[in-house]
């Protein structure tokens, strides 16, 4: 399942840079569809839709942590997180 | 495992920290959603002013929002980290007092968008945010973010 999370992961960050940030006209008529659509939904309903809860691996083992810089956090995301999470640079 | 982040508790999060004058901003992809970008996050993220009084405030307004945090943990937010995770109460929340790309907060305070009395980040910071971040999962999201930035920026 990781596996196939992180071609898809790939698959995506691929598509996006091929499309830089012009996206192909159909997709970006699709996307102006969502958003209209979203504008008409109450706040309250956009908010439900968004939040989603999965079980990230060693992010989610610890109820607490802090860094001392922006920097920090990031290096520790790359050493600990598996890369599939997405949060590598 | 907290359980998803609901309206409710967004609503919590506004009332509480207006009750205790914390100064914070909705970003990343949740700040997003509440402007209405129609996409799927695990947690909110807040940017919070970095000031002493800000954050001794901050300690207080978790506490009474229901995070378990101990006095190691308190005193680690007012010793002034640049970022916190917070697992440790009714749901995830990451505090971020020095994000990538945002200079500083009182400039991106000034630019804020209020969405039903919810302080958000200017679309604009929450993309340079992103930018600066550069993670796998950011230049994933960045090309839809752009254009729903340029939608947004079309309807006010």
């Amino acid at each position: 399942m990781f596996h196939t999370l992180l071609r898809r992961s790939r698959f995506v960050e691929r598509y996006n840079r091929a499309m830089d940030q012009s996206a192909p006209a159909t997709v970006h008529q699709q996307w102006i569809e969502e958003f209209e659509a979203a504008a008409r939904r109450p706040l309250a309903q956009r908010v439900k839709y968004a939040f989603i809860r999965t079980y990230k691996p060693v992010l989610d083992d610890a109820p607490f942590r802090a860094f001392e810089t922006m920097a920090d956090y990031r290096a520790w995301c790359e050493a600990n997180l598996p890369e599939w999470l997405g949060f590598g640079r | 495992m907290a359980a998803a982040f609901e309206y409710r508790q967004a609503e919590e999060i506004r009332d509480v920290f207006a009750r205790h004058d914390i100064r914070y901003l909705f970003i990343g992809k949740s700040g997003a959603i509440l402007l209405g970008f129609p996409d799927t996050t695990q947690d909110a993220d807040l940017f919070l002013d970095k000031s002493q009084e800000n954050c001794s405030a901050l300690v207080v307004a978790l506490r009474d929002l229901g995070f378990a945090l101990t006095d190691d943990q308190a005193s680690e937010i007012l010793s002034g980290k640049d970022f916190v995770q917070l697992k440790n109460g009714p749901f995830d929340l990451d505090l971020v007092f020095a994000p990538d790309g945002i200079e500083r907060f009182d400039d991106a305070w000034a630019r804020r968008v209020e969405v039903e009395h919810f302080p958000v980040c200017h679309p604009d910071d929450i993309i340079a945010s992103k930018v600066a971040a550069n993670r796998a999962k950011d230049r994933e999201s960045l090309p839809r973010l752009r254009a729903f930035r340029d939608y947004w920026k079309s309807q006010h």
